[in-house]
């Protein structure tokens, strides 16, 4: 999207009410809700959200739009109309450079060290709610320079999954317009994509690590079958789902990871109160959640 | 560390003339400080504020800042003061006080990269004590503020070999304890100690500087260290470190500071850690500020 000129529309409109307490009241339901924390020096962003949702519904105030929001019948709806406002945009390829980071200077060498032992050479990741594919491309980019590089001889797999049959078949595409590659780094931009056009189509090299299926993670049938995984992305998808189903999709990726595994969010996506079993730990500017293996130590919190 | 290593480190610091002086308004100011909230003497603090030209000016001019978006111009120091609140008069006060320690040239990492880091974690440190309901919030703030003081002895007794400990810290990505210890044979703890020994500062901080990074037996340092070394963690993890990537991931909950924390203070175990995180990122618009302050001068 590129409607920055919007927003600071909505900013300006809006700066008398930024210091509204109820602003807080609208984070924190949110939070309760979806796990999803918006930050006091973010909340500008907050509020310019707000403020679109505001006007499709006729809420003059925060106050009007709070009510709104939690109230039935319309609770449930708004609560996920808001929620796409809010995640609008976070679709691009190389979206988080901290969790970038955090794979390569710290997951992967580490899972590459564990592996090595038992003369395991191959690595699985999983984009759930892979979406158009900007996160499992971005994935496969990142494993591939690893494996042309510090773990030469190594192969590996992504694997991709979406609910939804024509944001997987836009994901099989993989063509990106400017905005969406806005992140990639130029030696990326120029190893593995072709400018088709306008846009930009990710090479064949690429895409042939990776394979988009559709899933539902609500189907416990089908989510058993997903074992065997070193790495999880879910980004910006159980904030869409109600408490049980949270609970139940974070129980089958915990048992889909091997011991060591990881478990990414979105950058301000937060499991609290979700799992007991996962550890959250932190990298440099980002967080994620972390099997133990068998031998660790059990800890009390969190 | 050893006692004669110790012993050498402190006679070398005070055989050298560039030893740091303790800054004129620090002592009253921490006496002034020293106290619950309420008890603080405002009157004491404008007086402290107008001491020094420059730190009042500062003052005056955070207060006119757009962090307090005010509509009349704040000139005199009284009305800055009671605008910025005691604890931002506090802030810049120590920061302005605690960087006369050394005079501009002789820094060796960033000034503002020091403070932002400082500054962070005094209030990531408060933060805390306020949420696990440790009694003496501002003693946490304070033993966050000192906790690297040892970083301005470095640049003062070692500046040369502690520039290249610095590069290595950077170049190998790893703690600056760690590249200390490599390069030097002793750490900012160790220094930083000395200075805030010789200085008077009460015991419980003295531990907080000396202890922040050998967490190995919490119950010896108590819960101040252990308070610090989490928020100096965090910090690190939150880009109100150093300024330079360090490789790892941190489980707090398995931490030795925080598994002792949690004994002490139960409602640790309740903390949305993944929450306060986020929060943090709120602290650094507010540090960016002041430091922009203190080094607009």
């Amino acid at each position: 999207m590129s409607n920055d000129s919007t927003m600071l529309k909505d900013e300006q409109l809006s700066v008398e009410s930024l210091t509204d307490p109820v602003w807080i009241r609208i984070r924190d339901l949110i939070y309760q809700v979806s796990g999803i924390y918006q930050a006091e020096n973010k909340f500008y962003l907050l509020v310019s959200r707000c403020s679109r949702r505001m006007k499709a519904v006729g809420a003059r105030t925060p106050r009007e739009y709070l009510e709104f929001l939690t109230a039935r019948p319309n609770r449930d709806a708004e609560m996920r109309n808001l929620l796409n406002e809010i995640t609008i945009g976070e679709t691009c390829l190389f979206r988080s450079m901290p969790q970038i980071d955090a794979l390569r200077k710290v997951v992967i060498p580490s899972l590459a060290e564990a592996k090595k032992k038992f003369s395991f050479t191959k690595l699985r990741f999983w984009s759930a709610g892979c979406s158009t594919g900007e996160e499992p491309y971005t994935l496969a980019m990142i494993l591939l320079e690893e494996t042309q590089t510090r773990l030469k001889g190594w192969t590996f797999e992504v694997i991709a999954t979406d609910l939804n049959d024509r944001s997987i078949a836009k994901a099989q595409e993989g063509i990106y317009n400017d905005y969406a590659v806005r992140n990639v780094p130029p030696e990326f931009m120029k190893k593995y994509f072709t400018p088709v056009g306008s846009e930009f189509r990710v090479n064949d090299s690429v895409r042939s690590f990776i394979s988009f299926n559709r899933l539902n993670m609500l189907d416990d049938s089908k989510m058993l079958f997903m074992r065997g995984i070193d790495t999880i992305f879910c980004c910006n998808v159980l904030i869409y789902f109600d408490g049980k189903s949270k609970t139940r999709t974070v129980e089958h990726f915990y048992n889909a990871l091997l011991p060591n595994g990881h478990f990414f969010l979105g950058h301000s996506e937060s499991l609290y109160g979700i799992s007991k079993k996962f550890r959250l730990v932190h990298f440099p500017g980002t967080t994620a959640y972390w099997k133990p293996s068998e031998s660790t130590p059990k800890a009390g919190a969190p | 560390m050893k006692t004669e290593t110790l012993d050498r480190l402190r006679s070398r610091i005070s055989g050298i003339d560039a030893m740091p002086a303790i800054p004129v308004i620090l002592r009253p100011l921490l006496r002034c400080l020293d106290q619950p909230a309420e008890q603080i003497d405002v009157n004491r603090i404008v007086e402290l504020v107008s001491y020094d030209k420059s730190i009042a000016a500062q003052c005056v001019r955070m207060a006119n800042s757009a962090l307090f978006g005010r509509s009349h111009p704040v000139e005199s120091v009284r009305t800055a003061v009671l605008n910025l609140g005691m604890w931002r008069v506090r802030d810049l006060l120590f920061s302005n006080s605690l960087s006369q320690v050394i005079p501009a040239n002789r820094w060796v990492v960033d000034p503002s990269v020091f403070w932002r880091h400082s500054l962070g974690c005094a209030l990531v440190c408060r933060r805390f004590a306020e949420i696990i309901g440790y009694p003496d919030t501002e003693k946490a703030y304070l033993a966050g503020l000192l906790h690297d003081i040892g970083v301005l002895v470095n640049c003062m007794i070692v500046p040369n070999e502690f520039r290249a400990t610095v590069e290595k810290a950077y170049r190998e990505h790893i703690p600056m304890d760690e590249a200390e210890q490599a390069t030097l044979g002793f750490t900012h703890s160790d220094s930083g100690r000395i200075l805030a020994e010789a200085w008077k500062i009460t015991p419980d901080l003295v531990q907080a500087i000396e202890l922040h990074h050998e967490i190995g037996d919490p119950e010896r340092g108590g819960p101040l260290v252990a308070l610090v070394h989490l928020s100096d963690l965090l910090c690190r993890l939150r880009d109100l470190g150093y300024g330079y990537y360090e490789p790892r991931q941190i489980d707090f909950a398995n931490e030795p500071g925080w598994l002792y924390l949690v004994m002490q203070f139960p409602n640790l175990a309740e903390l949305d850690l993944a929450r306060f995180t986020f929060t943090l990122d709120e602290y650094a618009k507010e540090v960016g500020e002041l430091v922009s302050t203190v080094f607009a001068a």
